[in-house]
């Protein structure tokens, strides 16, 4: 089996071969957590949009503070004013959910556009993008929204715009230099003796064929740094506030009674923010195993 | 000889001076930029249900400075933070250079720390996986490194805040009151949370075992092995040092940023939790001081790393 599969690679055109036949087992196991988290995600945020929940996330019940997981019909357990912990975890995605779709798309857009900028023109323009891109780097991203926040007002969209704009820079670089390792490449040059109009060999030989994978994997990582930032600006209070649940502020309301050992109502959340981060981890860095290892060499 | 391997580098590090205080200028535009164009001003909410009448608050206004055009302020501004002087927290009265630098050093203490937890732990898994390969114990590791980067920081606090009062007695939250005789601990307990916890440790080992296993396949490496020379001497410069500073000079950012927070949890009186503060308050002077501060740390860092990486790699000057 493995022979044969060194064959067709050594051989065969390597966009015909499945990726899912070169990776290795680990990666493709890393590849279904992560898809399971996107699933979750992405159904709970449907659920929650149509309100099909187990509770009602806002129903105070004072018969039953933080009650452990699975009483009377609470799955995950109640927090500190007897609501439905599951429920108000599956509220919570709404905090995020949106807001980082356009962090990502934001990243995505002017990252590209930059990247394709400097690495297929270069020259003035490539020192100019270098040069924001090190201004933005610049700055830690929590102390930048922080000042956003101060001038502005402490909007979860806007904030989300400050977090595409300071990702956009990795895109960049990486769309960047994947440009100017194809360039040298033959049919890059054949495309052009061909006369093909440089519109149409950026967006279909080298953005669409070739970074199409670099742009799902930064989406997905930029998905997990989109969670870790509102759960932190949730957290500082800056996010969404208390009665609206998100995962940062359960976190936090639940950790006033970390002391008296009432561990689940702050730890439930917690575990989410874990298991969904590193579930976007964990796609983002196998997906980068399977289609840009292979393809560089 | 000397003279010639010296002075590209001489001229490659100003230059790179040169350009990090070319970006220091960008950053204070920038930063200057957003606040001048937010609504509001900071004194509003300072005399906010404080004055009997609004000739008491147009006065005090006056008091502190009159508008004016916004080429002016900013030149102004750059002018005093040239000569030092980053102006006074509106809401205190204290000067921000002096307060900023106080609270910086502690928050240096916090991301220096946790950036030596982190390598700490990192490298080792790093070497170790680069060397075996693919074994049981290294996936173990990598998992570990996984769930690490990401829990989040302030549960991780809250956890050891509790750990360390119920099992040792101790009271984590009262650095800097001094007068404790584990006041070490105190110290270490939030290095050590955001050392494990920054969120940049998968990324980090990451980094390091492709490198790693980069330079272990490269042929002065199989000749020294062959030799019988140390590897780990062969491989230092290539393998761990630029590596190493790449991604710390990298990081920096969200360590920073990871600061904020868990200055927050453990009452850590440095920059983070000022910033916080100032965010709060609308402390224009303080929070552009701070913003200044934390870029400033960040451009040091990737100073120091285009050094390193030009006397490791004196080929890189001629580029």
């Amino acid at each position: 089996m493995k022979r044969y599969r060194q064959h067709s690679i050594e051989f065969g055109n390597l966009s015909d071969v499945p990726f899912w036949k070169t990776a290795g087992p680990i990666d493709l196991v890393y590849i279904s957590y992560g898809l399971l988290v996107v699933l979750l995600v992405f159904v709970s945020y449907v659920l929650g949009m149509t309100g099909f929940l187990p509770f009602d996330p806002q129903e105070i019940n004072l018969e039953l503070l933080m009650a452990p997981p699975n009483t009377e019909g609470h799955l995950l357990g109640t927090d500190f004013m007897g609501r439905d912990i599951l429920a108000r975890l599956i509220i919570g995605i709404q905090a995020y959910f949106l807001p980082g779709l356009l962090a990502i798309a934001l990243a995505l857009a002017l990252g590209t556009c930059f990247g394709v900028l400097a690495g297929y023109w270069g020259g003035g323009l490539d020192t100019a993008s270098t040069y924001v891109s090190n201004l933005l780097n610049s700055f830690p991203r929590l102390v930048l929204i922080l000042l956003m926040v101060a001038a502005f007002k402490p909007d979860i969209y806007l904030v989300m715009t400050v977090v595409g704009i300071t990702n956009a820079p990795t895109v960049a670089s990486l769309i960047k230099s994947k440009i100017q390792f194809l360039k040298q490449k033959n049919f890059i040059e054949a495309a052009t003796a061909l006369g093909l109009k440089n519109a149409v060999i950026i967006i279909k030989h080298i953005l669409w064929h070739n970074c199409r994978s670099v742009l799902i994997i930064q989406a997905t990582l930029g998905m997990a740094e989109v969670i870790l930032i509102e759960t932190s600006l949730s957290y500082l209070g800056f996010g969404v506030q208390e009665p609206t649940p998100s995962w940062g502020n359960m976190v936090q309301s639940g950790a006033n009674y970390f002391m008296q050992g009432k561990f689940w109502p702050s730890t439930a959340p917690a575990m989410a923010i874990l298991l969904t981060i590193m579930g976007f981890h964990l796609l983002g860095d196998s997906l980068n195993n399977i289609l840009e290892r292979k393809r560089d060499q | 000889m000397k003279l010639a391997s010296i002075k590209p580098i001489t001229v490659l590090i100003s230059r790179e001076l040169a350009i990090a205080a070319l970006l220091l200028l960008g950053i204070s535009f920038l930063v200057f930029m957003v606040l001048f164009l937010s609504p509001g001003d900071p004194f509003s909410s300072l005399l906010k249900d404080q004055t009997a009448s609004s000739a008491i608050g147009t006065a005090a206004r006056s008091e502190i400075g009159g508008p004016a055009p916004w080429y002016y302020q900013y030149l102004a501004w750059l002018g005093n933070i040239m000569r030092g002087n980053f102006g006074t927290s509106i809401r205190t009265g204290l000067p921000v250079l002096r307060e900023v630098i106080r609270t910086g050093i502690n928050t240096l203490y916090l991301t220096l720390g946790s950036l030596l937890i982190t390598l700490l732990i990192a490298v080792p898994i790093a070497v170790f996986s680069a060397r075996r390969g693919f074994t049981a114990t290294n996936w173990v590791l990598t998992m570990f490194t996984y769930v690490v980067s990401a829990l989040p920081v302030f549960w991780l606090g809250y956890i050891v805040i509790y750990i360390s009062m119920h099992r040792f007695g101790l009271f984590p939250l009262a650095f800097g009151s001094g007068a404790q005789t584990w006041s070490w601990v105190y110290f270490m307990l939030p290095v050590f949370v955001l050392g494990l916890s920054n969120g940049t440790m998968s990324e980090v080992v990451r980094h390091l075992r492709e490198e790693l296993s980069r330079v272990f396949s490269e042929e002065y490496i199989c000749t020294a092995r062959a030799k019988g020379a140390s590897i780990w001497k062969h491989s230092f410069k290539e393998g761990f040092l630029i590596p190493i500073t790449e991604i710390v000079a990298t990081k920096i950012p969200f360590i920073l940023g990871g600061a904020v927070v868990v200055e927050q949890v453990f009452n850590w009186p440095g920059m983070g939790r000022m910033a916080w503060q100032a965010a709060q308050d609308r402390d224009f002077p303080l929070i552009l001081g701070i913003t200044l501060m934390a870029a400033l740390f960040v451009r040091l860092g990737s100073l120091i790393e285009r050094a390193v990486h030009i006397i490791v790699n004196p080929r890189f000057a001629k580029e």
